[in-house]
């Protein structure tokens, strides 16, 4: 017995030891498709649903590459960027975190910014506690649920509600600060919070009929800049910025479809 | 290891008594404290009745009892919801009858620590229950002793490191508790960001300051097992 789970704990310590199956990845290769080549790109969570068809696009039109994604908050994907995670490409919801693996950690190259989004009011589709304007939001016992700080949601958030001038009794109505703006969508979604801050692109088709979306005026709202780049010291760099390159033109019209404007 | 290599030790001590640091250390005692109590409490009956009693479907409620222990702690996040959200199947009632809502409270943590801590404390103290000795309980009747007098003074004290170890168990899972808590309560300062969830707010943008949080983390269940010395054991 003890000289089987021996065998058993060496055997599963080989194996993960051992690297993957494929072909090597060899760097520099432009022109023709290669097999079994896989491209990291680390995206912000708002961009979940249009980038998934984009990188759907992508490996169709190139056959042997896989794209794998990491949603997620900018602010987290850029500390893990920076921490040594292997990622191809970064994309941003804020300028703020690509200047932070610019400038904290391995570097870009390929910067440019590929689509803007505009922030709303999203609130359940019965909206329990009747908000109609952003000056709502500082109603008594609101449960108001924002993005954290640092997650570009959530900084946008604040500033929104510092520019409508609300600030103070808005963020006394805060119940939960959410790691990113998907979190604020499934608050809202589950009926908990009675409003929540996130981009006009959050409302997906699967839950357009769950949330409502109350715009905010022009004068106080904030417009998101999203950039793209690669992350220097990827070993796919000319796929990488293929990649950018297909976000920059073949798939602006995804994301037009599902709402983001263009940069 | 890798933590201790990686704390930011120059900043320890600013980082460890900031604001944040310190009200996540109250918020995580205040709730790890409250979900090991309940779960002795309510654990206890159920254990008992799992280690003495036969009754029809007995096999489905120990099935439900040990359900969250192997549940992914998100999963039993959203299960709460489900049941005590907004809209959930008795959340809606409570909000409606009493315009209560559970969500984005602290009641909402310890429910959630409570809900993934209560099946070890039951597994613990039925595990205890089943290795007693029941002559012991019935040379107390047949002293004339009711079955109260038994259970208080000759069932608890004999079951002592078993108690012990029901609540350590259930306050060190309880102090643990993320994914259910994050789901389910939310994130604020204060009233609901316990230190699972300061950390990882923290490790968003400043690892080191995670990894300093993550240490007063380590060295509060340090303190407590070191402190009980193996009492619980014996």
């Amino acid at each position: 017995m003890r000289s089987f789970a021996a065998v058993l704990a060496l055997t599963s310590l080989v194996a993960t030891a051992c690297p993957d199956d494929g072909p090597d990845a060899g760097s520099g290769d432009t022109a023709s498709a290669r097999e079994g080549v896989d491209l990291t790109v680390s995206a912000a969570s708002s961009l979940t649903e249009a980038f998934t068809e984009i990188g759907d696009a992508f490996e169709s039109a190139n056959p042997g590459v896989s794209v794998t994604f990491n949603f997620g908050p900018s602010d987290g994907l850029a500390t893990q960027i920076n921490e040594g995670a292997p990622v191809d490409v970064f994309a941003s919801a804020s300028p703020t975190w690509v200047d932070a693996v610019q400038d904290d950690g391995p570097g870009v190259t390929g910067r440019a910014d590929f689509a803007r989004n505009e922030l709303a009011i999203l609130v359940p589709s019965d909206n329990p506690a009747g908000i109609e304007g952003i000056d709502d939001l500082s109603e008594d016992d609101l449960r108001l649920v924002l993005a954290a700080e640092g997650v570009p949601a959530g900084d946008y958030a604040r500033e929104i509600l510092a520019n409508a001038g609300i600030a103070g009794a808005a963020l006394a109505n805060v119940v939960s600060n959410e790691e990113d703006v998907k979190a604020v969508i499934t608050k809202v979604l589950s009926g908990d919070a009675d409003a929540g801050i996130g981009y006009v692109t959050d409302v997906t088709p699967g839950v357009g009929d769950q949330i409502t979306l109350i715009p905010i005026p022009d004068d106080v709202n904030v417009i998101a800049t999203y950039p793209i780049a690669v992350v220097s010291g990827s070993e796919e760099a000319d796929l990488a910025l293929r990649f950018v390159d297909y976000v920059l033109g073949g798939g602006q019209r995804t994301l037009a479809e599902y709402g983001f404007l263009p940069a | 290891m890798g933590l201790i290599v990686r704390t930011p030790w120059s900043r320890i001590g600013e980082i460890i008594a900031s604001e944040t640091a310190l009200t996540a250390l109250r918020l995580s005692l205040v709730v790890a404290t409250a979900a090991a109590a309940i779960s002795l409490v309510l654990g206890f009956p159920i254990a008992w009745a799992l280690a003495r009693a036969e009754f029809r479907g007995k096999t489905f409620v120990r099935t439900l009892v040990v359900l969250p222990l192997v549940m992914p702690p998100v999963v039993a996040g959203v299960g709460l919801l489900a049941a005590f959200g907004r809209r959930g199947v008795v959340g809606s009632w409570l909000y409606e009858a009493f315009g209560v809502q559970v969500t984005f409270t602290t009641g909402a943590a310890v429910l959630a620590a409570t809900f993934v801590s209560l099946p070890l404390a039951v597994l613990v103290l039925e595990v205890g229950l089943r290795g007693l000795d029941d002559r012991l309980e019935d040379a107390a009747s047949t002293l004339g002793a009711s079955r109260a007098y038994t259970l208080r003074r000759v069932v608890l004290p004999l079951m002592g490191s078993q108690i012990a170890a029901a609540l350590v168990l259930a306050w060190a899972r309880a102090l643990g508790e993320f994914g259910a808590t994050i789901t389910f309560a939310g994130n604020l300062q204060g009233r609901t960001q316990t230190l699972p969830l300061a950390v990882f707010e923290r490790l968003q943008t400043d690892p080191e300051a995670a990894f300093a949080v993550s240490m007063l983390l380590i060295g509060l269940a340090f303190v407590v097992i070191l402190g009980l010395r193996g009492r619980f054991l014996r």
